[in-house]
């Protein structure tokens, strides 16, 4: 039983092939673009024809930007069909964005990759289908056909006439072997059923390959794919570096501008003191106290801003923070050959926030915190011992990180399961570039 | 005089306080944000309150809304508003109406204990008391400014602390000069302005704000 039982889901999925969904949606699909395809390819035809041959008259050139773009139309035909028929459900491409002016969206239109890609999928397509049509869908209609063929044999009870003119009493010959017995025709129509049972798997072949291509030349261009991820990733950069420029406007405001304020208020009621003949010492022994806490909050904001040490390397760096950090810090660093400083920042900044993070709500007792770096990327890692539990939530710390290492193309990944440890590993390039 | 202080920050609370306390003025309530602020205003009536701009709970403008709101609700209660920068609209909405028994100084100028508790005490009074920086801000943001551009340095400088809220015998002092002079100054601005001459120090503020709203 222990032998069979991984089999059977096998052989139940073989058994159950003809009849499942997935198999009669699939060639359904084969089918509609057979049909689909046979339009492309008459479409290109036409355009390539009355563009090419009128391109020496000039209309030509706007004709063959509109096929061009033009064929989009079918690229989104076949992409509503890969959604409903093959469940593949792909994005669509940027929409067509001419130039101004005539020569514009001409010269847009002959240069429209999406356009492009989408001929490129209708030749591809075109010779697809052909194998659908002639392989897969005429090996279901022939086994069909086989396994009613008795049926067929004994209503019709056909007669042919063999090169000797002897009469014979069969539907299908081979050759010279003229099928006219019972058993000879049940041979048939179980060879038939076989087939049958055989042909879901070409139209899931080809389906799959069809899948395949529209997700690779009709959904968006690699390259509009990470235009679309570099708009996103800088949106990103540029709302973080105002929130971090409005924390540090706000701890100046409420902290060191206030200082100074009351240390300036205290010195100018001492000044009054001393006019009036009186002991200022207290106002000004309290004026000296005001100042060395705003130096002290002035050193708090500047380490927020760019920290001095990271000056020295992340490891300098890291090893100030550690020394800092409420929960004790195992600390390991290997960061050679050494990461561009926008980088750097990144790593610090993150280290710090998930540090806080570590004291503020994980109740850990310990923290292991590493940085290792090789010629590919750095990767930086915080572990604690805590409950766990964090999540990459909107609006959260955690969003906040991974949308920072987004923008120099790095990742943050989190590893924290209910109960802990959490893992939280940040992955950034060395050079800062992709 | 009689002192309502509304401002978040202890340590400003505090030494504004004690430093009013110390030259003989009654701090009748101090509260930490704009709602208690017009809760502490209506109840005790003082003769001037300081307000700070930035206050809970959006930390943004709220001190200078409850401040604009009670000069409408008390016109006689002066309001000098305390912050640690200046924007050029809060001045403008401010100073909206009448500029009288108003104030917007930066917090710098408590250091000089004796001028700061002068200024409050003008706005206590009904006068004004303008920071320097908010005077400029609204010279340089006039529609008419070019207007200005017909006075000579000297005269700038006179219509600058004029609006301040200076009397004569103060700008004479402040640019050592006779109060003769800063008369016959100020005629000359009033003649290049186009601005009918009239006495009383903070007419002429009023003058010469809306001249340069």
């Amino acid at each position: 039983m222990t032998t069979t039982t991984p089999r059977a889901p096998a052989l139940r999925e073989f058994l159950r092939a003809p009849i499942a969904a997935q198999t009669w949606r699939e060639g359904g699909y084969l089918a509609v673009t057979a049909v689909l395809a046979l339009a492309g390819i008459t479409y290109l035809f036409l355009g390539a024809m009355f563009g090419g041959v009128l391109v020496i008259t000039l209309i030509g050139i706007p004709l063959l930007a509109a096929m061009i773009v033009g064929a989009r139309g079918f690229g989104h035909a076949y992409r509503t069909l890969s959604a409903s028929m093959l469940r593949s459900p792909v994005e669509d491409p940027p929409p067509f964005s001419p130039r101004p002016g005539a020569l514009g969206f001409i010269w847009s239109g002959l240069i429209d990759r999406t356009g492009w890609r989408a001929i490129a999928f209708i030749l591809i397509k075109t010779v697809l289908a052909i194998a659908a049509v002639w392989g897969a869908l005429l090996f279901v209609v022939v086994s069909m056909g086989f396994a009613v063929s008795p049926l067929l044999w004994w209503l019709i009870e056909p007669t042919n006439y063999d090169e000797n003119g002897v009469a014979r009493r069969s539907l299908i010959q081979f050759g010279d072997v003229y099928l006219d017995t019972w058993a000879q025709m049940l041979m048939l129509s179980t060879v038939g059923i076989v087939g049958l049972f055989l042909a879901p798997w070409p139209i899931r072949a080809l389906a799959a390959l069809d899948r395949m291509l529209i997700r690779a030349l009709l959904g968006p261009a690699a390259r509009d794919v990470r235009v679309e991820e570099l708009e996103r990733t800088r949106t990103e950069a540029v709302e973080d570096s105002a929130t971090r420029l409005r924390r540090v406007e706000r701890d100046l405001h409420d902290g060191t501008q206030a200082r100074l304020v009351a240390m300036a208020m205290t010195l100018g009621r001492a000044e009054d003191r001393i006019a009036a003949g009186e002991d200022p010492s207290e106002l000004v022994h309290s004026a000296h106290s005001a100042a060395k806490e705003a130096l002290t909050e002035l050193r708090e904001v500047v380490r927020g801003i760019h920290p001095p040490a990271l000056d020295l390397g992340l490891g300098p760096a890291l090893q100030t923070l550690a020394a800092r950090s409420v929960v004790p810090v195992d600390l390991a660093v290997s960061v050679d050959p050494r990461p561009t400083p926008g980088t750097e920042t990144i790593a610090y900044f993150s280290v710090a926030e998930l540090l806080t993070n570590v004291a503020r709500h994980s109740g850990a007792t310990r923290v292991w915190v590493s940085a290792m770096s090789d010629g590919d990327g750095l990767s930086v890692s915080v572990r604690d011992n805590g409950i766990g539990g964090a999540v990459i939530g909107a609006g959260s710390g955690l969003a906040g990180l991974a949308a920072r290492a987004g923008t120099v193309d790095g990742s943050l990944h989190v590893d924290s399961p209910v109960g802990g440890p959490t893992v939280v590993t940040l992955s950034l390039p060395v050079d800062g570039t992709h | 005089m009689r002192i309502v202080i509304a401002e978040d920050n202890a340590i400003l609370r505090d030494g504004l306080a004690q430093l009013l306390i110390e030259r003989g003025h009654k701090v009748v309530a101090i509260v930490g944000d704009a709602t208690s602020l017009g809760t502490a205003v209506a109840e005790h009536l003082p003769d001037v309150a300081v307000v700070d701009i930035r206050m809970p709970p959006t930390f943004t403008d709220e001190g200078l809304v409850e401040a604009v709101a009670l000069r409408r609700r008390f016109p006689e209660v002066g309001v000098l508003v305390f912050s640690q920068w200046v924007e050029t609209r809060y001045a403008a909405e401010l100073l909206a109406g009448r500029a009288a028994g108003v104030g917007y100084l930066l917090k710098d100028r408590v250091a000089d204990v004796g001028e700061f508790v002068d200024a409050l005490q003008r706005v206590a009074a009904g006068g004004t008391a303008l920071d320097p920086e908010v005077v400029t801000q609204l010279i340089g943001s006039s529609r008419k400014a070019k207007a200005l551009d017909a006075l000579t340095p000297r005269e700038r400088e006179v219509l600058g602390l004029m609006a301040q809220g200076l009397s004569n015998a103060a700008l004479a002092a402040s640019l050592h000069v006779t109060e003769r002079a800063v008369e016959k100054h100020i005629g000359n601005i009033f003649t290049k302005l186009d601005l009918p001459p009239s006495d009383g120090h903070h007419r002429r503020v009023l003058a010469v704000l809306r001249y340069l709203e």
